[in-house]
């Protein structure tokens, strides 16, 4: 088992004690994963396995620092788009982070950490930064009931016609960030957790701490708002003509 | 115009769906259902595509940004310096 971990001259680990990696790798040719892959799958193993009762506290910064600083950024990234400042964007990560491993003990090993990075993200930039900001937030039922009266009409409603479809293809991203820079903020960020970074709409109802209907609702209406935007962007740049951008 | 198609019906409840559908979140009988429809659907399916452009847009444009390097050392010192602050806490 451990002696094809050790082969290489590298040292197996500590964490390297599960066999169960070891299976099948004599076969292996082309894609052989290194030495340093299979201890790193090995101390995740054991990272998902921990007893959080009894780790030291060294030991569980140690684990913080393995498991949630890979997704840096990620976070950075999302905060950057929930923000849409790079200032505010640093502040909110700093704070994910510290909050993340103040609670670190909560997080269940072997579950969904970048779910609850997000939603820690999230939290945190309600109730810091979007109450500087003022933006009124609409209700839950008039989301639920526009997005129910927008899917009755949306047969006939405004759509873009292929060729559009082809002209939004080529607007620069630019354009399409300064889209969803200009979304109302819930919409921003259910529609950034689901294409973005392909969150479930029950990780994101989590995230987001609101049932599974208002996620879709937010998906709904803020994809319609985006593409409403973008063939204003086309028209603008003359890639569409105005007639039939609506 | 749409509303004379006779598939509207078909259409009404595709298309309530569609946005399920093309995040994979609609379950199998009705995964199958629209996909079918689909088949037999140009304006639907014109949708479907508009649908699937947009999602592509987003993830493309929202492309992964480096943090800045300060940031990754600056987290890390305060985690640091609050698990010394525990030990410390747990001795005293």
């Amino acid at each position: 088992m451990l002696t094809t971990t050790a082969a290489r001259g590298e040292p197996a680990g500590a964490f390297a004690l599960s066999g169960t990696h070891g299976l099948g790798w004599a076969t292996m040719t082309t894609d052989q994963p290194r030495v340093d892959d299979i201890d790193a799958e090995a101390v995740a193993e054991a990272d998902a396995t921990v007893d959080v009762a009894t780790e030291s506290p060294a030991d569980r910064a140690a684990r913080f620092e393995r498991e949630a600083m890979p997704l840096l950024d990620q976070m950075y990234s999302a905060a950057l788009r929930t923000t849409r400042n790079p200032t505010d964007a640093e502040d909110l990560v700093q704070e994910t982070y510290a909050k993340a491993f103040a609670a670190f003990h909560q997080y269940r090993p072997g579950t969904n950490l970048r779910a609850w990075m997000y939603r820690i993200l999230t939290n945190s930039y309600i109730n810091s930064y979007r109450k500087k900001q003022r933006q009124p937030l609409e209700s839950d039922a008039a989301e639920v009931e526009d997005y129910q009266l927008a899917r009755a009409a949306s047969h006939t409603s405004r759509g873009l016609r292929s060729a559009e479809a082809e002209a939004l293809d080529h607007l620069p991203d630019s354009d399409v960030t300064r889209a969803l820079a200009s979304i109302g903020e819930d919409f921003r960020m259910a529609v950034y957790l689901a294409d973005v970074e392909g969150f479930s709409y029950k990780e994101i109802a989590e995230i987001m701490d609101t049932p599974i209907g208002t996620v879709m609702s937010r998906l709904h209406r803020g994809r319609k708002q985006l593409r409403d935007l973008l063939t204003d962007y086309a028209v603008d740049r003359g890639i569409v003509r105005a007639e039939e951008g609506s | 115009m749409a509303e004379d198609l006779p598939e509207k019906a078909d259409c009404a409840g595709v298309l309530l769906r569609l946005f399920e559908f093309v995040d994979n979140e609609t379950g199998p009988v009705d995964r199958e259902r629209i996909r079918e429809h689909l088949d037999e659907c140009g304006s639907c399916l014109a949708e479907y595509d508009r649908e699937l452009l947009l999602k592509a847009l987003v993830r493309r444009a929202c492309v992964r940004q480096a943090a800045p390097e300060g940031l990754r050392a600056q987290i890390l010192t305060r985690i640091t310096s609050t698990s010394v602050t525990v030990v410390r806490r747990r001795e005293g």
